[in-house]
């Protein structure tokens, strides 16, 4: 699998993971530009983990293939320089001090950004010279990813960095990455089960459940895709239209629809209005947002 | 990668050379006074009439003390305990495996690095451990036999420790837990270290046999290592545990003790001996290299299967 134009971030063609007999992820086909801040969202258990570990060489697929930047991920130092990870609930060293952690860095990566990680600790106020364990979480998460900036990833893929993180703290992380971001050239990928933290800072989307990739676009592209239609009562088999059906929700009285469109043709007997990411991104879920009232069913992706 | 190991181990490190230091200034004035006291009473003996034994007329040091040093037979184990069960362990339980595996360093170099220096400083502190016993029971060894201590003493310390380094880094590789690794570790470095000392190690070299008369000293030449002794009858069949009075001629049975005392002279005039099997002192050596070949074997095979686990399969 090769990355023929150069432009991908990453590529993953059928990439799926096993862990005995459960896929923890199946048939994943994304492309990710350069250059994007990707949302990689979905329920917990959707196989968010499990993708960015593949995509960093710490857990090697059964199925399929993926390539970062055009390499595949694997115990390769030219790879290993490319990429920041940060793991989930941020794993440091307990007793090692932010110091610490930023001279093994500086010892373990010859592309090292020393001056810039200490000015980035340092305009936070975070004390180096204490056990990282007598930090704050939020503390913890932005040494993290100070860590992972140093490096100079030109990717880099972080594991619901803000999760555990309180109003504040979440504010704060997102804005160290967003700055981060508006220096360079640097693609990021971040998950999260909980889309809302993310939609300020994120450009694409990816959205795996139940171990599938729903969707994986541009948000733009996406919130331009797709509609909610609402009419009297119909039964769905029967509707017609230029447009997929993501999620169908009957009341007594009428029939709501959220659709992807694939052409202009709508039936003018439609109530057409847009969709915000939010529900869209539920209605891929099988979740209830603001579409409560009424029998509910999905069926499920239609692309 | 060194000053990253050198930050996360520096504490055990330092606990390691105290309690080192500690343990050699106790040996090193004990066992001067040993020594000494070892030279006089060889003096004395030589100077008194009928002494065969000098051991007889030697203080042989403080109990204490002895115990002590007998107690650094687990310094092995703690080695396998504090340094190699967590080496893999701690990583995978605190997740920091995957923050030090997607630095710009491969996972063989990072396996690399931590598997030698924990290997070095075992090697390094078991054998300085046991040559400073080796030196401490100087006295002991030429009074008795090397081979009663013969697992804290010579090369074999520093093979154990190796080997408890490299067992508990595979178990780590494998139960990615610290306590349970600790104690599968524990279990398995004591179950094949009595195995091997019980089982195996009196079979290393054939051990000689000798044929002595009934009453002789059973203790084979001085400073060997008696693995059995027991009566051979006159046709040359050798009785072992299963020996019993009825084996014993009647007339060799003496009476005045309510027939439960036996004549040593009457049963070696009916032809019986003593067969004593023994490892001489001189093999000392060729079993410290057997016992630590064995070890080292182990351990490599250890280590070969913790990088098989880390680099070929998921972290």
């Amino acid at each position: 699998m090769t990355d023929a134009d150069g432009a991908l971030a990453i590529r993953t063609e059928s990439l799926g993971k096993q862990f005995g007999s459960v896929w923890a992820l199946q048939d994943c086909s994304i492309e990710v530009p350069k250059g994007r801040v990707t949302a990689l969202v979905g329920p917990n258990g959707a196989g968010k983990t499990t993708l960015l570990r593949l995509l960093v060489g710490l857990t090697a697929p059964t199925a399929g293939g993926a390539t970062v930047l055009g390499r595949q991920p694997g115990q390769v130092e030219e790879f290993l320089a490319s990429i920041g990870y940060l793991a989930q609930d941020v794993p440091l060293y307990k007793r090692l001090s932010a110091e610490d952690h930023l001279k093994m860095g500086a010892r373990l990566n010859p592309t090292w950004d020393d001056t810039g990680a200490r000015e980035r600790l340092e305009s936070l106020r975070i004390p180096t010279d204490r056990p990282v364990a007598t930090l704050s979480g939020g503390q913890r998460a932005q040494v993290g990813l100070g860590l992972a900036l140093a490096k100079r990833p030109q990717v880099l893929l972080l594991d619901e960095p803000v999760a555990a993180l309180d109003p504040l703290a979440r504010r704060e992380f997102l804005a160290s990455l967003t700055a981060a971001v508006a220096d360079g050239d640097l693609s990021v990928i971040l998950s999260s089960h909980l889309l809302h933290d993310l939609e300020r800072v994120c450009d694409h989307v990816i959205l795996l459940a139940a171990s599938r990739t729903q969707l994986c676009d541009d948000i733009d592209k996406v919130l331009a895709e797709h509609r909610m239609l609402v009419g009297p009562r119909r039964a769905v088999a029967e509707v017609k239209g230029s447009f997929d059906i993501v999620k169908a929700v009957q009341t007594t009285r009428q029939t709501r629809l959220l659709v992807r469109l694939t052409g202009p043709a709508i039936d003018p007997s439609w109530e057409i209005s847009e969709v915000g990411l939010e529900d869209i991104i539920l209605g891929y879920m099988g979740q209830d947002g603001e579409l409560t009232s009424g029998a509910l069913y999905s069926l499920g992706a239609a692309s | 990668m060194t000053s990253l190991i050198w930050r996360l181990h520096r504490n055990q490190v330092w606990f390691a050379s105290a309690v080192l230091v500690v343990l050699a200034v106790v040996l090193l004035i004990t066992g001067h006074v040993m020594a000494d006291d070892y030279r006089n009473a060889l003096a004395n003996c030589a100077a008194t009439p009928g002494c065969t034994n000098a051991g007889n007329l030697l203080f042989r040091g403080d109990g204490a003390i002895m115990d002590i040093v007998d107690l650094t037979l687990v310094v092995p184990l703690l080695f396998g305990l504090f340094w190699g069960a967590p080496l893999l362990a701690k990583e995978f339980e605190d997740g920091t495996n995957s923050l030090v595996w997607t630095q710009t360093v491969t996972r063989r170099r990072w396996l690399s690095s931590n598997v030698a220096w924990a290997l070095l400083a075992a090697a390094v502190w078991g054998a300085a451990m046991a040559a400073l016993v080796s030196w401490w029971r100087f006295p002991e060894n030429a009074l008795g036999t090397r081979f009663d201590a013969f697992d804290i003493q010579g090369i074999a310390p520093a093979a154990y420790s190796l080997f408890a380094v490299s067992l508990g880094i595979a178990i780590g590789s494998v139960i990615k837990r610290v306590l349970p690794a600790l104690a599968t570790t524990l279990g398995i470095f004591v179950g094949l270290r009595a195995v091997i000392a019980i089982y195996l190690r009196p079979h290393y070299l054939t051990p000689t046999k000798q044929v002595i008369g009934i009453g002789a000293d059973p203790n084979g030449p001085s400073g060997a290592w008696v693995i059995s002794s027991s009566i051979v009858g006159p046709h040359g069949q050798v009785y072992g545990d299963s020996f019993s009075p009825s084996d014993v001629p009647k007339a060799c049975l003496q009476t005045f003790f309510d027939k439960q005392g036996i004549s040593g002279h009457c049963m070696a005039t009916h032809g019986f001996h003593q067969l004593v099997s023994f490892q001489a002192a001189n093999r000392f050596w060729a079993f410290q290299g057997i016992e630590a070949a064995i070890f080292l074997v182990l351990a490599a095979g250890l280590i070969g299967f913790a990088f098989w686990r880390v680099l070929s399969r998921d972290a």
